[in-house]
């Protein structure tokens, strides 16, 4: 649906993407991540035919994003929207809506999901940010596009905007549209994305499927037991199973994937131990992030 | 049925630009300025009561020449670069960029000429009321003059803002006042400094070119032609009618330098946007 082939981009001798090769299936969900400049907002950008290549080519369903005809596929919500302040709500959307040939009476649907029934008549200078920001969304609501782009869609929004977020996000994740998105908030990204591509200054570091990334996670688990006694050369005995095995106080931790759990409590009951409690961690999303950008977030 | 995106892009600027204090305030200076010269004309030169139309229009050929393009160039450089947000979201929408921002050009253009239309009805009506209509038609004329100038200078402010977003607006707009300057007053002593330098048939020949480069010289040029013929014009002008061969060719010169530049500028503007990463 989104092909990014051989992309690349430079704002003068500043060089922003280079050489990435992505494609977003139809129906996908794929959260792009990366730390500040590097370049997610640039391919998202290019996906929406606001910015064009300087090699390579971004196509959206086979056409270059920077022909009209690709757009009429997606609906783009940039990070910060804008509005001119001496119109209302109401007529934003009508606007919007007339450009985009959507049905009339659509603008009152998308106005009520963005919770601005009752602010539609106002002047959008009036608004608070995340009203403003919430009528973006109503706008990006509106045509029933089979690609929606969205560049930091929580940053800004307040409560009600979250909701009516999260809500056209699942909405079109279960009719079978494509979600191509960027945020810095790894709560959304691991609740909504199907798939994760890191950037890291301008290059593709990494590719994770939802599958990957809890694999990956669970490798990165840790087991916490709480022992009746401290049998000797326990930690010798763990560290074919667990090789960072270590005390911590009065709790033993036990560094590595859940599938090797259940041999791990095997070996300290083999050891003589009886076990007084346990709890066991997944990896943090966060932690791999750091990992996958190298620390430089 | 879906509208076209030009006209819904013209509307929606006509919309706004009624709404902005900016215009608003233009149309009030204008009509407030044009209803003073009319009234005040005579005073000035020592006689009472309302200037008629012949008169009122001479006056007036200043204002139009000074303020149209001043309001132009700014209204249009701060119209037709958004917000960095809201270029985004516009641009994003599968029509294309030439429709979006043509249409909103056509839409200020729209405005601004029915700002000038308060002004100029004002005066008109004033004047009508008290003078009858005799020179009427000259009046009609420089306000339709001071609409194709209105259209020029959006033209440049058009250039100065195709794909300028956010905050390299003020860039924009600096450099927006300084072609006002240059134009407006800069550029006359500039022809005419250089014309003094020179022998005096060479000297005829830049002042007609001068005349021809700049939008506000072929508008002042014309509208003197227009009211007063020949007899308000000096040896420089005189030598402009020689090489036109008479009024008539004037006329389409002139005529022919105001719509150049208006479209010449709106096809550059137009080429900057599609190149333009937003």
């Amino acid at each position: 649906m989104i092909r990014f082939a051989s992309f690349g981009k430079a704002f003068g001798t500043h060089v922003a993407v280079t050489g990435l090769d992505l494609t977003i299936e139809g129906g996908e969900t794929v959260a792009l991540l990366g730390p500040n400049g590097s370049g997610k907002t640039t391919c998202l950008k290019a996906a929406a035919g606001l910015i064009l290549p300087s090699s390579g080519q971004v196509l959206v369903d086979g056409i270059p994003a920077s022909r009209p005809k690709a757009r009429q596929s997606l609906s783009f919500l940039p990070q910060k929207v804008a509005f001119p302040e001496a119109l209302t709500g109401l007529e934003v959307v009508e606007f919007y809506r007339k450009l985009r040939g959507a049905p009339a009476g659509r603008d009152r649907e998308v106005l009520r999901f963005a919770s601005l029934n009752g602010a539609s008549e106002r002047f959008v200078g009036t608004y608070s940010g995340g009203m403003v920001q919430r009528l973006g969304l109503a706008v990006a609501a509106l045509p029933d596009s089979p690609v929606l782009l969205l560049d930091e869609p929580t940053a800004a929004l307040d409560p009600e905007g979250l909701c009516a977020f999260y809500a056209l996000v699942e909405k079109r994740k279960k009719q079978g549209k494509t979600v191509l998105f960027t945020s810095h908030h790894l709560g959304d990204v691991e609740r909504l994305a199907d798939r994760f591509a890191v950037l890291v200054g301008g290059r593709l570091a990494a590719v994770l499927s939802s599958t990957e990334l809890a694999s990956r996670l669970a490798e990165r688990g840790v087991l916490r037991l709480r022992l009746d006694r401290r049998p000797e050369n326990l930690l010798e005995a763990l560290r074919p199973l667990s090789p960072a095995a270590t005390w911590s106080g009065d709790e033993l931790i036990l560094p590595g994937p859940a599938s090797g759990r259940p041999a791990l409590i095997d070996a300290v009951r083999a050891a003589g131990a009886g076990i007084l409690s346990l709890t066991a961690d997944e990896g943090r999303l966060d932690a791999l992030y750091s990992e996958l950008v190298g620390g430089k977030e | 049925m879906t509208q076209s995106p030009f006209l819904l892009c013209a509307r929606q600027e006509l919309l706004l630009a009624v709404r902005s204090r900016w215009t608003q305030v233009f149309a009030a200076v204008f009509a407030g300025l044009s209803l003073a010269v009319a009234v005040s004309g005579y005073t000035l030169s020592g006689g009472r009561g309302v200037q008629d139309f012949s008169r009122t229009t001479a006056s007036i050929v200043q204002l139009v020449l000074l303020l149209v393009p001043l309001s132009a160039l700014l209204i249009g450089v701060l119209s037709l670069s958004p917000e960095r947000g809201a270029a985004e979201l516009l641009f994003s929408q599968p029509v294309s960029r030439r429709s979006v921002f043509l249409g909103q050009a056509a839409g200020l253009w729209a405005a601004l000429t029915a700002a000038q239309a308060i002004g100029f009805g004002a005066a008109g009506a004033v004047i009508f009321s008290h003078s009858g209509s005799e020179g009427i038609g000259g009046f009609a004329l420089l306000f339709a003059g001071a609409s194709v100038l209105t259209a020029s200078f959006l033209g440049i402010a058009a250039i100065l803002s195709a794909g300028v977003v956010g905050r390299r607006r003020a860039k924009a707009l600096a450099l927006a006042l300084v072609i006002w300057f240059v134009a407006t007053v800069l550029f006359d002593i500039l022809a005419l400094g250089l014309a003094s330098l020179l022998r005096s048939g060479t000297a005829s020949r830049v002042l007609i070119v001068s005349v021809v480069l700049n939008p506000i010289g072929a508008l002042r040029t014309g509208a003197l032609l227009a009211l007063q013929g020949t007899t308000a014009f000096g040896s420089a002008s005189l030598a402009f009618l020689r090489f036109t061969k008479g009024p008539g060719g004037a006329a389409m010169l002139l005529s022919g330098s105001l719509l150049l530049w208006t479209a010449v500028p709106f096809v550059f503007a137009v080429r900057r946007l599609e190149k333009a990463d937003i």
